[in-house]
């Protein structure tokens, strides 16, 4: 973390960036995001298993725009993120510092954008027997407990967007939901209203999602989000056959390729 | 307010007799905005787009909805209707209440209420469609024909005799593809380069035509009218405009055992050649690979020879950028060679050949001066056994369709055989006899009947070599599967005719839909065969799929007029039913992201990307922005956007909502 800590001071002390984005002490225990623009508050930089809000999320935000140059310190979701939102032309990935932290917080550096997908591709994602668990009992339900099962967790569920505002791919300006011509999905947090939204949050989602769980903890109502983005993930991989590495830097639902598994297309 | 005008059409009894058209209209007339709405026997007769002119007139119509039949059969007949009574024809939609309401259900009171649903529908539409007016796109009047076979010089012909500029490119040293390696002709018997190396010369000296042999596409950019071509022209190693072609170099060049792919490998040429000839351009091109000084640094005997000084040993290959406005594809085809038939022994006996060997073999101008003799010890054969569908219509070998030129040219080469060698005799193992054509029948008829071949229907299961002979074994399925045995001193497989190499590149290139064997795909195969579903770009001869001589010069021609008419206006006109990617008010200036998903799913390469800048030039924003030129319509785009920033003109994201809410409000 010493190292982290270094390297950020020096950052900020030569003024190659304006801003370093990381995590600190917050109340009751938690850890939260911390912008640091001045070297003297370097600190109160923090990284453990508390630390699981994606920092990616900031990067795409015009308010951090006009701070000027970031650093980020990234874990291995952040790095996801920030491959998958240049990936997706957000920003050009030179223009980004990266603060690498391993699990141990410590510092790990990148030259180039393949050697952070390289880093990603040697650290596959690694679910938890809980959240593989319910999975499983999820999908052993028949149609009708299934159909039952969402629409009890959906009913919690308040609309108040702190899933969108976690995730790093959610980075529209004008988020579907906030598009009344037509009215696509119903604002209402009643029964449709709440299915319309966690569906198409989860289309949108398919192929692009980095598993980093972020929505699934912002969620105030304990939604269990994380579960259908495994989901996804699996059927992503089992219909299309792609690798974690290669959805990084890539949209399976928008890309024709010759020698994909699938015949019909040819 | 809108004003909007409902009529339904009978359609003699396709309709009236299952919905209720009176009802229809008298229900129709009381929906919010529809201020008439009117039944008629025919809508599409001229009393009834009559009836459709006068209402738009006296009823001040904003829009109008015919409910008729399908809108790919009378669409453009009401919207040009709508258009010669001063309404905008994208005003009009079309209520299809034939195919999916009257033919599909019964007579009966829910069938009329389903065509007061789809008209509902159609209504709330029409009241958000907004006019639109047609796309013009400039035309380059420049043809780029790729592939210089029979096809392409035919096309690029026609096309230049027409008045247009045309760039040939063909990747061979010569223009003249397979044809000129035939040695004669179905069914008329006349010689292949006699009829054809004259049109080779009319090519090479034609004002409007500019030939790049040696070359290949490189890249292709742009739309129909408006297409970039890059151009690699390998490098020949000789300045073409000293060289003379006076061919002492290649008299002189010391390397002279490199197989001759002009006869089919049946001879050797030098490592700088001519392929044969006649060919155009008739000047040598160095062979890198095999050539002395590329390989060892030394030799140069060419260049100390070449009276003109043309050899350029550090030449490169050079990129030639060029517009187009059309694009005709004409890439041939290739046969399946040694590899594909272990189980004839072709490849492992010299006198088990292919076709196109056999062509060299009996051609005047082949490696044995148009004597048939064998490959192995040059004697006279006096059996030789024909093998048609040698790979073709054979699932096992994962070949299932008809090679189709195949039946013809076996019957052709048991007759140069028999012409030749008069007491020898031909054998044709065969599985049908597919003649269908000009003097066609008749031609396979004078093969058995007066010149002797004797046709076996079966098929060949293996040959081996004993004492000199190929031992051909077989079955006569027309005789109960009797075995038949054949002592043959020479054996020639018909083999199948494939894609030429290369195709599935070259239609990635050009973005242009191929089969499962490679062929390129026409628009549609009966009333579109020479277009492809990429606008202004044409298929002709064999790259389409397996044709004889007259079938590819055909296509060329048409290929051709297709050109020449896109090449008669100065500016195309396009349907305006295209993507456009949505303004708003500053900051946003779009809701637009600028993802670019919708560039990876775009199949026209349709979507590019706009900066949005401020009054200083910095660039605000980048978003994407679809080419009208490009755009075909299909709205995959549209589906994509998770933002919804994209609409179809004249189907917009509202348009459809619109259309979708008024018939699930009635449920």
């Amino acid at each position: 973390m010493d190292r982290v800590k270094q390297k950020a001071r020096d950052l900020l002390d030569s003024n190659k960036v304006q801003v370093v984005i990381g995590y600190e002490e917050g109340t009751d225990g938690t850890a939260r995001p911390v912008f640091i623009m001045d070297s003297k508050n370097i600190d109160k930089l923090i990284f453990n298993d508390r630390c699981y809000h994606n920092l990616a999320v900031y990067l795409t935000k015009v308010e951090v725009e006009k701070i000027g140059r970031v650093a980020v310190e990234a874990s291995l979701n952040t790095l996801k993120g920030i491959v998958k939102l240049a990936s997706e032309g957000q920003f050009v990935f030179e223009d980004i510092d990266i603060l690498g932290v391993n699990r141990n917080g410590e510092l790990y550096e990148f030259a180039s954008l393949d050697e952070v997908i390289d880093y990603i591709d040697q650290h596959p994602v690694e679910y938890s027997p809980e959240e593989i668990s319910l999975l499983r009992k999820i999908e052993s339900m028949t149609r009708e407990e299934r159909w039952e099962y969402w629409q009890e967790e959906f009913s919690r569920c308040i609309r108040c967007y702190a899933c969108r505002a976690a995730c790093p791919n959610c980075y529209c300006d004008a988020c579907i939901v906030d598009i009344n011509q037509p009215q696509w999905i119903s604002p209402t947090p009643d029964a449709l209203g709440n299915l319309e939204w966690h569906i198409i949050r989860a289309m949108h989602l398919a192929g692009r999602c980095v598993n980093c769980g972020a929505c699934a903890k912002a969620c105030p109502v304990d939604i269990p989000l994380n579960i259908l983005n495994l989901k996804l993930a699996e059927e992503i991989s089992k219909n299309f056959g792609i690798s974690e590495e290669f959805l990084l830097t890539n949209y399976p639902l928008a890309i024709y390729d010759p020698n994909d598994k699938e015949n019909f297309i040819k | 307010m809108a004003r909007i005008g409902v009529f339904i059409c009978h359609c003699g009894e396709n309709i009236g007799e299952t919905v209720d058209c009176t009802k229809l209209a008298e229900v129709t007339s009381r929906f919010p905005g529809v201020v008439k709405s009117v039944d008629y026997k025919y809508m599409c007769s001229e009393p009834g787009q009559t009836l459709i002119k006068e209402a738009i007139k006296e009823n001040r119509l904003t829009g109008v909805v015919v409910a008729a039949c399908s809108p790919r059969m009378h669409e453009s007949t009401f919207r040009k209707t709508c258009s010669e009574a001063g309404l905008n024809p994208f005003l009009c939609e079309i209520a299809n209440l034939r195919e999916h309401c009257s033919w599909v259900h019964e007579k009966s009171e829910e069938a009329t209420n389903k065509a007061i649903d789809i008209v509902r529908a159609l209504v709330e539409k029409v009241k958000l469609n907004e006019p639109l007016y047609p796309i013009k796109v400039p035309v380059t009047k420049t043809a780029l024909v790729i592939g210089g076979g029979v096809a392409g010089i035919q096309a690029a012909l026609d096309i230049a005799n027409g008045g247009h500029k045309v760039i040939l490119v063909e990747k061979n040293p010569s223009i003249g593809g397979h044809m000129s390696q035939l040695s004669e002709t179905f069914p008329t018997l006349d010689c292949s380069q006699c009829i054809l190396t004259p049109r080779m010369v009319e090519l090479a000296q034609h004002p409007n035509i500019t030939l790049y042999s040696y070359a290949e596409l490189e890249s292709l950019d742009g739309f129909i009218g408006n297409f970039k071509v890059k151009i690699r022209k390998k490098a020949k190693s000789i300045d073409e405009n000293l060289c003379t072609g006076c061919g002492l170099c290649t008299t002189k060049c010391p390397v002279k055992k490199i197989p001759n792919e002009f006869d089919e490998n049946l001879s050797y040429r030098k490592a700088i050649y001519v392929p044969f000839p006649q060919a155009v351009p008739n000047k040598p091109v160095i062979d890198r690979e095999n050539c002395t000084y590329y390989l060892k640094g030394k030799c140069k005997i060419c260049e100390r020879f070449c009276p003109t000084q043309a050899i350029r040993f550090d030449q490169q290959d050079e990129i030639i950028e060029v517009e187009a406005g059309a694009i005709v594809l004409a890439t041939g085809f290739d046969i399946k060679r040694a590899d594909f038939f272990p189980e004839y022994g072709f490849g492992k006996y010299k006198d088990v050949i292919d076709g196109l060997q056999f062509e060299r073999i009996a051609s005047a101008s082949g490696p044995t001066l148009g004597e048939i003799r064998r490959l192995s010890d040059g004697k006279i054969p006096k059996k030789v056994v024909f093998i048609a569908c040698a790979g073709s219509r054979d699932p096992a070998k994962g070949i299932e369709y008809c090679s189709k030129i195949c039946c013809m040219y076996t019957a052709k080469h048991a007759i140069l055989y028999k012409h030749k060698i008069h007491d020898g005799q031909a054998y044709v193992f065969y599985m049908d006899i597919r003649a269908g054509g000009k003097n066609y029948d008749e031609f396979t008829r004078r093969a058995i009947e007066e010149e002797g071949a004797k046709y076996i229907r079966g098929r060949v299961s293996r040959i081996y070599e004993r004492d000199g002979k190929l031992i051909v074994v077989g079955a006569d399925t027309l005789m109960n599967a009797r075995p038949v045995v054949i002592e043959a001193d020479m054996v020639v497989l018909a083999t199948a005719g494939v894609a030429s190499p290369g195709s599935e590149e070259l239609a990635q290139k050009l973005h242009v839909a191929y089969d499962q064997y490679k062929f390129f795909t026409e628009a549609h195969p009966k009333l579109r065969p020479v277009e492809t579903n990429t606008a202004g770009i044409f298929l002709a001869g064999a790259c389409q799929s397996i044709k004889d001589i007259p079938e590819s010069v055909s296509q060329a021609s048409g290929a051709a007029a297709k050109v020449c008419g896109l090449f008669s206006q100065n500016e195309l006109t396009r349907d305006p039913l295209i993507a456009v990617v949505n303004r708003t008010a500053p900051p946003l200036y779009s809701t637009c992201v600028g993802c670019f998903l919708c560039q990876s799913v775009c199949p026209y390469q349709a979507i590019e990307k706009e900066e949005i800048k401020a009054k200083d030039g910095s660039v605000i924003k980048i978003i994407a922005k679809i080419n009208p030129g490009l755009c075909q319509g299909c709205g995959s785009c549209v589906a994509l956007c998770r933002t919804k920033s994209i609409d179809l003109l004249g189907y917009t994201n509202r348009q459809i909502y619109a259309e979708v809410d008024a018939i699930l409000n009635t449920l």
